[in-house]
C-alpha cells in the first residue's frame, strides 16, 4: 500500500510491480501536481533507477508478475506501462471535473493553464521513463502494436482521450466568442488563444508514426469551426455595412478587415490557416459583393479617384476573374475619352487642323490613362492590354479620321516634319527627344504604318532638297526610333536618302574641280550645285511640264550631263526642275545701287531671264520661249506680278490672253533678298491627295507580292487560309481589307501567277 | 560549469557539465530539473566503473551529439572501432561488462556500441567450446540437443 512514508523509505530494488509502482506513483504525483516545489537530483535519479532496475531484473518465473515469460532476455514493462496509463486517466479525469466549474474566458484560462502544466510535467515523466521507452516500448512498436506509444506521446494521447474530447466543444465556443469580441474591437488576451492553438496542434498525432504530428485535430476541431464562424461574421457585417455606407467606404472596410485577418494568423493561429482563412474572407468580403463593386468602377473612373481605384483593383485582384469586367469597362472608358478629346478639337478648329494639336490631344489621353494603369492598377498586364486596345481604336478611328484611318499617320508625320524642319519654334534638344519619344507612343498604335512612311519620306525629301532640316542628329534619332519599332526594311529608303545627300556633296566638289581644270573662271558664269538622288529611294515625281532651259544655264547643264555620264555610264539623269531653285541678281533697277537678289524657282528664272532681251512680253510669247504649260506659267507669273517684279499691262488678270507683262524698272523692296519661290496652295492639296492615292497603289502591290510569296512556299492553299496569312504578314504595315485582297487574287489569277485547283472549291495553287 | 557525480560507493567525481552530458540521462535531468550545486547520485555505478566512463566521456567531449534517429545498420560492423576506443576497451572481462551495463544505465549510446562491438570481436572466429571457455559458461545442453542445434545451423558453418 502506498503511504506518505514511502518517499522516505529506500527505493525498491527488483521486479516487484506493486512495490515499484507504489514508489513511482508518489514521484509522478509530485511531478504532475507539485512540480513548482521542485525536484532534487537525488529524487530524480531514484525514480529513474527504480524504473531501470525494474526493467532489467528478470522476474522470477513463479513471481507475481503477470508478464508472460519467454525464453531468453525479457524486456519487462507492460505492467508499468498499464499503471502509467491508468494514472494519466485518473489524473486527467480529475482535471476534467475541475474544468466543469468554468465557462468562457475562465475556461480558456483553466484549460491553457492545465495544458502548460501537463505538458511540462509529461516531459519529465517521458525522460524518467527513458529506459522503458528505449526497450519495452520500442520493442512493442517494432512489433507493430499501434496502441503503445512512448511515454511523452502517451501523455498527449491520454489528454486527448480523457480531457480534450470532453471539453473541446466548450473550449472552442469560448475561443470563438473571444475572437468575435476581438473582431468587435475589444482588447483580448491573445496568449490564451495562442496556447489553445498550440495544444490543438500538438494533439495531432500520427497513428502510424508517433514521432510525426499531423494537423488533423487542429483542422477538424479548431480550423473548421473557426472558418465557419468567420464566414458568418463577415457575411453579416459586410451586408449591414453596405446597406448603410457607400461602396468606397466599404472597400476601405474590407481592406482593413483583410489586413486584420492576416495579422490574426501571425498573432495566434497556425500558419497553415492563412490560406483557407484569407480565401474565405476574400470570398465573403469581395466575391460576395463583386456586382456592386464593379458598378462603382465607372464612377471612380469618371471622378479620377486613383486611391479608390487602386483599392478596388487590389481587392478584386484577390478573387478569380474579379478584374475582367473592369478591364472591359476601362477599355471602353479610355476609348470614349479619346474619341471625345478628338471630337472637341475637331469642332474647335474650323479650318485646317494643326498636327501638333491633334497629336497632343491623342497623347494627353494616353498619358492620363497610362499613368492611371501604372499607379492604380500597378501596371497589370491585362489593363495595359486594355489601354493599348482602346488607344489603337481611338488613334485610328475618330472624328478626324472619319474618312480614312490614314489621317492619323499623316498628321503624325506632319507633326514630325514641323519639329524637324528649321523654324523659329524648334524645341530645345532635350524637349525634342521627349516629344519624339511620345510621337513613337502614338506611332505604336497607328495601323497604317505605311501611310506614315509615305508622308514621312515625302517630307524628309523636301527637308533635304530644300535644305531645311533643323538637325542632322534629330533626323538620325528619329530614323533609329522608327527602325527599332518597324525593322530595317521600314527605314532603309529613308537611310538611303541621307546617303545620297552625302554622295551629292562629293559629286559637286568633284564637278567644281573638273570645271576649274578645264575652263577659265570667266567661262563659268553660273554658280551651280546639284543633288543626284536615286529614283528608288526618293519619293519625287518627274516634272509635269516641259521646259526650255534658258541659254544662260544650258552650257552648265550640258557640262554636268557629260561629266556625270562619263562617271556613271548607263545611268539616266532626270532633271527635276520643279524642285530646283535659282538666285538672280538685278542690275536694271535704278533706285538700288547694289541691286536686289531674287530667290526664284527654276521656272521663274526661265521667265525672268527673258527680260534680259526685252522689257515686255505677252503670255503667248513667254509660253513659246519657256515652253512651260499654261497652268505652271500663270502660277509662276502670278507670284511675280503679286511681288510687283512684273507689272500687268493691258489687262486685269494674270492669264488673260491680251495681258502683257512688263518688267517693273522701279521695283522696290525693304529687303535686298526677295523670296519669290513660294509654294502654290493648290499644289499642296493636290500633293496630299496624290500621296494617298499612291498609297492605295502601293498596297495593291504589297498584297500581290505577299500572295505570291505565300503561294510560292505553300504551293496549294485554301482561300480563307491565304487571306489570313496575308493579313498576318502585312498587319505591321497596314490592315488589308478583305475585298482588296480578293481583287488582288483576281489580278494574280488573270496574270497566271496562281490558278484555281480543279474540282476543289476555294483552293488555289501556285503556277511556277 | 561543473557537476558532482556520486558513485554507488559514495565517491564524488567533479566533471565538466559538457562531459557529464555525454550521458543522455544526466543531460535530460539537468534540462528538466535545472542546474544546482547538489551532487548527482548514480546508485547503479561503482567508482571504479565511473572512473572509466568519465575517462571515455572526457575523450569524446567534443564529438557531435548523436542524432537519436535510428540509422542502425542491420549488419553492424564490429571492425570500425577507433584506435583510442580499442585501447580503452582493453580491460578485464568483468570491467568490460560493467562498462557496458553503466553505458546502458547512463544512456551513453556510443559507449554502449563500442562495448558490444568489443564483445562481438571476442566471440568472432571461436568454436562454441572456445566461447564457453572464454566466458566461463557451463555447457547445459544434452548431447542430443547439441546435435540437433548443430544440424539446424549447418548452413551457417564456415567451410
Amino acid at each position: 500500500m502506498a503511504s506518505k512514508n514511502l518517499a522516505s523509505q529506500p527505493p525498491p530494488h527488483g521486479s516487484d510491480i506493486n512495490a515499484t509502482w507504489g514508489f513511482l506513483e508518489q514521484g509522478i504525483d509530485q511531478i504532475m501536481n507539485r512540480l513548482e516545489d521542485g525536484l532534487t537530483y537525488k529524487r530524480y535519479m531514484e525514480i529513474y533507477t527504480v524504473i531501470y532496475n525494474y526493467c532489467t531484473t528478470k522476474a522470477a518465473p513463479d513471481g507475481m508478475s503477470a508478464s508472460i515469460q519467454t525464453r531468453g532476455a525479457t524486456l519487462g514493462g507492460s505492467d508499468l506501462y498499464s499503471h502509467l496509463i491508468r494514472y494519466f486517466q485518473k489524473h486527467l479525469e480529475e482535471t476534467r471535473k475541475d474544468s466543469e466549474k468554468f465557462m468562457d474566458v475562465s475556461l480558456l484560462e483553466f484549460y491553457t493553464k492545465q495544458w502548460v502544466k501537463f505538458t511540462g510535467a509529461s516531459t519529465y515523466v517521458h525522460h524518467l521513463f527513458t529506459y522503458l521507452n528505449r526497450h519495452w516500448v520500442k520493442r512493442e512498436i517494432d512489433e507493430g502494436r499501434k496502441t503503445v506509444h512512448d511515454v511523452g506521446t502517451l501523455a498527449l494521447v491520454s489528454w486527448k482521450d480523457s480531457l480534450f474530447s470532453h471539453v473541446e466543444r466548450n473550449v472552442m465556443a469560448a475561443v470563438l466568442q473571444l475572437i468575435e469580441r476581438q473582431r468587435n474591437g475589444e482588447g483580448v488576451e491573445t496568449s490564451l488563444l495562442r496556447n489553445v492553438v498550440e495544444s490543438f496542434v500538438s494533439l495531432g498525432l500520427d497513428e502510424n508514426d508517433s514521432k510525426k504530428t499531423t494537423l488533423e485535430v487542429y483542422r477538424q476541431y479548431f480550423e473548421k469551426p473557426f472558418i465557419a464562424a468567420t464566414e458568418v461574421y463577415y457575411k453579416m457585417e459586410s451586408e449591414k455595412f453596405l446597406s448603410e455606407n457607400s461602396v468606397t467606404e466599404y472597400m476601405k472596410k474590407a481592406e482593413v478587415r483583410l489586413a486584420e485577418e492576416e495579422s490574426r494568423v501571425q498573432m495566434y493561429l497556425h500558419a497553415s490557416t492563412h490560406k483557407p482563412l484569407i480565401q474565405n474572407c476574400e470570398t465573403v468580403l469581395v466575391k460576395g459583393h463583386t456586382e456592386i463593386i464593379w458598378e462603382e468602377f465607372q464612377n471612380l473612373l469618371n471622378q479620377d479617384k486613383q486611391e479608390d481605384l487602386y483599392r478596388m483593383f487590389s481587392l478584386l485582384l484577390r478573387i478569380p476573374n474579379g478584374l475582367d469586367p473592369l478591364r472591359a469597362r476601362f477599355e471602353a472608358h479610355v476609348r470614349k475619352a479619346g474619341l471625345s478629346a478628338i471630337e472637341k478639337i475637331a469642332d474647335e478648329s474650323t479650318e485646317t487642323l494643326e498636327p501638333k494639336v491633334y497629336v497632343d490631344a491623342l497623347l494627353e489621353v494616353h498619358k492620363k490613362y497610362n499613368d492611371l494603369v501604372q499607379t492604380a492598377f500597378r501596371g497589370e498586364a491585362g489593363f495595359v492590354a486594355s489601354l493599348d486596345k482602346a488607344c489603337r481604336e481611338f488613334v485610328n478611328r475618330n472624328k478626324i479620321c472619319k474618312s480614312s484611318t490614314s489621317k492619323s499617320p499623316e498628321q503624325l508625320a506632319r507633326y514630325c516634319d514641323s519639329l524637324l524642319r528649321k523654324s523659329s519654334k524648334n524645341p530645345e534638344e532635350n524637349d525634342l527627344e521627349e516629344i519624339l519619344n511620345s510621337i513613337m507612343t502614338v506611332f505604336k498604335y497607328v495601323e497604317d504604318k505605311d501611310v506614315f512612311q509615305k508622308f514621312y519620306s515625302k517630307m524628309l525629301a523636301k527637308r533635304l532638297v530644300n535644305d531645311t532640316s533643323a538637325s542632322e542628329d534629330a533626323e538620325a534619332g528619329m530614323i533609329s526610333r522608327l527602325k527599332e519599332a518597324c525593322g530595317f526594311e521600314y527605314t532603309s529608303k529613308l537611310q538611303r536618302m541621307f546617303t545620297d545627300m552625302g554622295l551629292s556633296k562629293e559629286l559637286n566638289d568633284a564637278f567644281r574641280d573638273k570645271m576649274a581644270q578645264n575652263h577659265d573662271a570667266a567661262d563659268s558664269t553660273v554658280d551651280f550645285s546639284i543633288l543626284v538622288l536615286g529614283t528608288a529611294s526618293w519619293p519625287l515625281q518627274a516634272p509635269t511640264t516641259s521646259f526650255n532651259l534658258p541659254d544662260d544655264v544650258v552650257k552648265t547643264y550640258e557640262r554636268f550631263q557629260a561629266f556625270y555620264q562619263a562617271k556613271h555610264s548607263g545611268r539616266k539623269l532626270n532633271w527635276l526642275f520643279q524642285l530646283s531653285k535659282a538666285d538672280l541678281k538685278t542690275n536694271y533697277i535704278k533706285s538700288s545701287k547694289t541691286g536686289y537678289s531674287f530667290q526664284t524657282s527654276t521656272y521663274q528664272m526661265g521667265i525672268l531671264l527673258q527680260y534680259n532681251t526685252g522689257v515686255s512680253y505677252s503670255l503667248e510669247e513667254l509660253q513659246t520661249q519657256t515652253n512651260l504649260n499654261p497652268d505652271i506659267l500663270s502660277g509662276a507669273l502670278g507670284i511675280l506680278v503679286k511681288a510687283k517684279v512684273l507689272l500687268l499691262g493691258n489687262g486685269e488678270n494674270v492669264g488673260d490672253a491680251l495681258t502683257r507683262y512688263d518688267l517693273n524698272m522701279d521695283f522696290k523692296s525693304k529687303k535686298i533678298r526677295v523670296n519669290l519661290n513660294l509654294p502654290l496652295k493648290s499644289e499642296q492639296k493636290v500633293e496630299t491627295e496624290e500621296t494617298h492615292k499612291t498609297i492605295e497603289e502601293d498596297r495593291k502591290l504589297l498584297m500581290q507580292a505577299a500572295i505570291v510569296r505565300i503561294m510560292k512556299t505553300r504551293k496549294v492553299m485554301k482561300h480563307v487560309a491565304l487571306m489570313n496569312e496575308v493579313i498576318t504578314q502585312l498587319q505591321t504595315r497596314f490592315k488589308p481589307r478583305v475585298p482588296d485582297i480578293k481583287k488582288c487574287i483576281d489580278v494574280l489569277l488573270e496574270k497566271e501567277y496562281i490558278e484555281r485547283v480543279e474540282g476543289q472549291k476555294d483552293m488555289f495553287s501556285y503556277v511556277a | 560549469m561543473t557537476v558532482i557525480l556520486v558513485s554507488s560507493d559514495n565517491q564524488d567525481f567533479k566533471v565538466d557539465k559538457e562531459v557529464a552530458e555525454r550521458s543522455i540521462l544526466i543531460k535530460n535531468m539537468l534540462e528538466d530539473v535545472g542546474e544546482s550545486d547538489s551532487p548527482i547520485p548514480l546508485p547503479n555505478v561503482t567508482s571504479a566503473v565511473l572512473t572509466k566512463v568519465i575517462e571515455y566521456c572526457e575523450h569524446h567531449r567534443n564529438d557531435p551529439v548523436q542524432v537519436p534517429e535510428e540509422t542502425d545498420d542491420p549488419r553492424k560492423r564490429s571492425n570500425d572501432i577507433e584506435e583510442w576506443d580499442m585501447k580503452f576497451m582493453q580491460v578485464d572481462q568483468e570491467m568490460l561488462f560493467e562498462i557496458i551495463l553503466a553505458a546502458n544505465y547512463l544512456d551513453i549510446k556510443p559507449l554502449l556500441d563500442v562495448g558490444c562491438k568489443t564483445v562481438a570481436n571476442i566471440i568472432k572466429g571461436k568454436t562454441p567450446e572456445e566461447i564457453r571457455k572464454a566466458f566461463n559458461i557451463v555447457n547445459d545442453f544434452t548431447p542430443e540437443e547439441e546435435a540437433q542445434i548443430k544440424k539446424e545451423n549447418e548452413w551457417a558453418e564456415d567451410r
